[in-house]
């Protein structure tokens, strides 16, 4: 242990990485960080940052040719879904290239969750993906479980189940209305947002919270069913059906919404599995993986569903994917009451959870696609590492390969189409 | 997990299992021929890159990058852990096979400071341009940690003397309660093993 000297300040971590930094980099064959002043073009041009490329990707999207120009979308942009520039290379009104630019909302969320206990990172995952929060926490939950070596109740299972379903369909909900809103139509939104608040009241009688809702524990979950909980559903299965068709039916016949959706940002099942696109928009594209039925968790094997999917790969085919999983959900909804069994719902477990030295893995199917959590042990209160891999962070990569050649309003309209939540893409 | 451990042309080592996942370790140099072998065998067919993140595991010790991966043929997740050498992280990158791995890539850069070779488009992707340290890493020092702090000495734990206890002990007329120990204060190891943070730390 070494003896810090009060008097002595801590050098700056920033100088010492710098060199670092720069001989890695030559190492590698990359370009270097710095040239000499005065060397670079960019630093007159409007548009253009006023930095040398750091690498030949960079160089090429920030190096114009005849007639084309620079257009910053975002970082302010209202149909951005969050706080995300896309540096937009245009010709006339035609795409040439996109560059998304992230971290306006990153919140070093792995680093706080390795300084937490393990209890306590099930709270900082919440405000990641903020539209399923409930499946932010089932994948670290199953993956702390793992490590610790515990089960949780099979009716907090079931419980897990039904909060994730219900999470699920307003997600998607939701999605149906941000796609209509970034095309020009505000009806469908204030619809979903009904059909939103009716579950989010549901999930805030069980959880005790509105939006995040902090509601599962390291073997079990917070609360069991009440009596409130169980008449919002009722009265909400009576009605989502008409809620979901009517709203369904405002969209989907639009000759507006057809024209800008149908074989618009048509993605193919290679290219999808390539670009790690996972979820809803990899089904839409005709690959059958859900994780749900390829690894199946929590007591997704005793349930009956087939997996969904669309043949066209296009925003149509990925917004037909959603109102199918929603049908599908609610399908699964009604086996999980009628299967709902007796028994605790938390398992004995300490307040400060120790696993032993260990690496666990936990997946689950959240309404973007694969959510993980990797998790690492040394026997400590915290986690050593706590890696999340959000689904809408690795789908944004296939924006930069749809749009060019398309017309500039139609960026925000794939962009919703593909449902990314910026606070997962930042973390 | 029968067919991999047959496959010893492959280079994998270390076999590890848990409920659902099967690992395995590889050198560095070997990590992309290693994944390319996976993907493109008919037999194993793992055609998905789950994941890919970086690991730190210490001053003096190794980085690993961790893939994880996923294929029809197999029951579990498979997760390769590579080893990277600490003083110098270089490793090939897998964006030839997966376009997707780019993002991850560049988080590993930017978070680990960890160098792909052959990656197009290795920037910074969540800190800005300009920025030159590596967050993940165990020794990296907040920049708004305690000295540096406007607020530096106003509570005593912020103090660098209480940083190291046995200083703190000699210090005067300074007193805190036990139960604000920072887990990462040096702390003195009492008789059964845990350490004061431990103890003190309400449940």
């Amino acid at each position: 242990m070494t003896r810090i000297d009060p008097e002595t300040r801590i050098p700056d971590p920033i100088e010492l990485d710098r060199a670092e930094e720069d001989r890695l980099r030559s190492v590698a064959g990359l370009l270097p960080l710095r040239t000499e002043s005065g060397e670079y073009a960019g630093f007159e041009q409007v548009g253009i940052p006023d930095r040398p490329p750091q690498t030949d990707r960079e160089r090429d999207v920030y190096s114009l040719g005849e007639g084309e120009m620079l257009v910053n979308m975002g970082p302010q942009h209202p149909s951005t879904h969050g706080v995300m520039r896309l540096v937009v290379k245009v010709r006339g009104e035609i795409i040439v290239d996109i560059d998304p630019v992230l971290g306006y909302l990153h919140r070093g969320i792995e680093k706080l969750c390795e300084n937490a206990t393990y209890t306590t990172v099930l709270t900082y995952v919440d405000p990641m993906d903020y539209l399923s929060t409930m499946h932010n926490e089932h994948a670290p939950a199953i993956a702390f479980e793992k490590l610790y070596g515990i089960r949780a109740p099979r009716r907090a299972e079931y419980i897990r189940a039904l909060v994730v379903e219900l999470n699920r369909i307003f997600s998607h909900g939701l999605m149906m209305g941000f796609l209509a809103l970034d095309m020009g139509g505000i009806t469908p939104i204030l619809y979903a947002f009904i059909n939103r608040d009716e579950i989010v009241d549901m999930l805030s009688a069980i959880s005790g919270q509105r939006m995040l809702f902090n509601f599962f524990r390291v073997g079990g979950v917070n609360f069991d069913m009440n009596d409130e909980f169980l008449s919002r559903l009722g009265t909400w299965r009576g009605r989502v059906l008409k809620n979901i068709e009517m709203n369904e039916g405002l969209i989907t016949g639009n000759e507006i919404f057809r024209s800008r959706t149908i074989n618009m940002g048509t993605l193919s099942g290679q290219d999808a599995i390539s670009l790690g696109v996972t979820g809803p928009n990899l089904r839409a594209s005709g690959v059958p993986f859900d994780v749900r039925k390829a690894k199946p968790y929590s007591i997704y094997n005793e349930l009956e569903f087939e997996i969904i999917t669309q043949s066209g790969g296009d925003s149509y085919s990925r917004y037909l994917q959603r109102i199918a999983e929603i049908k599908q959900s609610i399908h699964l909804i009604d086996q999980i009451i009628d299967k709902m069994p007796h028994g605790p719902v938390q398992a004995q477990v300490p307040g400060i959870i120790r696993p032993k030295p260990g690496r666990a893995y936990g997946a689950v199917e959240s309404p973007r696609g694969l959510y993980s959590v990797y998790a690492i042990s040394d026997g400590g209160p915290n986690p050593y590492r706590f890696r999340m891999r959000d689904p809408s962070f690795i789908s944004l990569q296939a924006l930069p390969k749809l749009m060019p050649g398309r017309l500039v309003a139609d960026t925000m309209a794939v962009m919703a189409s593909f449902d990314p939540v910026m606070g997962g893409v930042d973390k | 997990m029968r067919l991999l451990t047959e496959r010893t042309d492959i280079g994998l080592r270390d076999l590890w299992t848990d409920e659902d996942t099967v690992e395995f370790q590889v050198d560095a140099p070997r990590a992309h021929d290693v994944l390319r072998t996976l993907r493109d065998d008919p037999d194993l067919a793992f055609f998905m890159l789950a994941d890919a993140a970086a690991v730190d595991y210490g001053i003096g010790q190794r980085f690993e990058v961790v893939y994880h991966l996923f294929s029809w043929k197999h029951p579990g997740w498979l997760r390769i852990r590579a080893h990277v050498d600490r003083a110098e992280p270089r490793i090939a990158s897998i964006t030839d096979l997966w376009e997707g791995a780019m993002f991850h890539e560049r988080e590993m850069y930017d978070m680990m400071g960890i160098v792909f070779d052959g990656n197009r488009d290795l920037r910074r992707i969540y800190m800005s341009p300009d920025y030159r340290s590596f967050p993940q890493r165990r020794d990296f020092v907040l920049p708004d940690d305690a000295a540096d702090s406007s607020a530096a000495g106003v509570n005593p734990l912020e103090r660098p003397e209480t940083w190291d206890l046995t200083l703190f002990n000699r210090a005067p007329a300074v007193t805190f309660p036990t139960s604000e120990l920072r887990d990462d204060a040096p702390g003195e190891a009492v008789e059964d093993g845990t350490t004061l943070a431990d103890t003190s730390r309400p449940r």
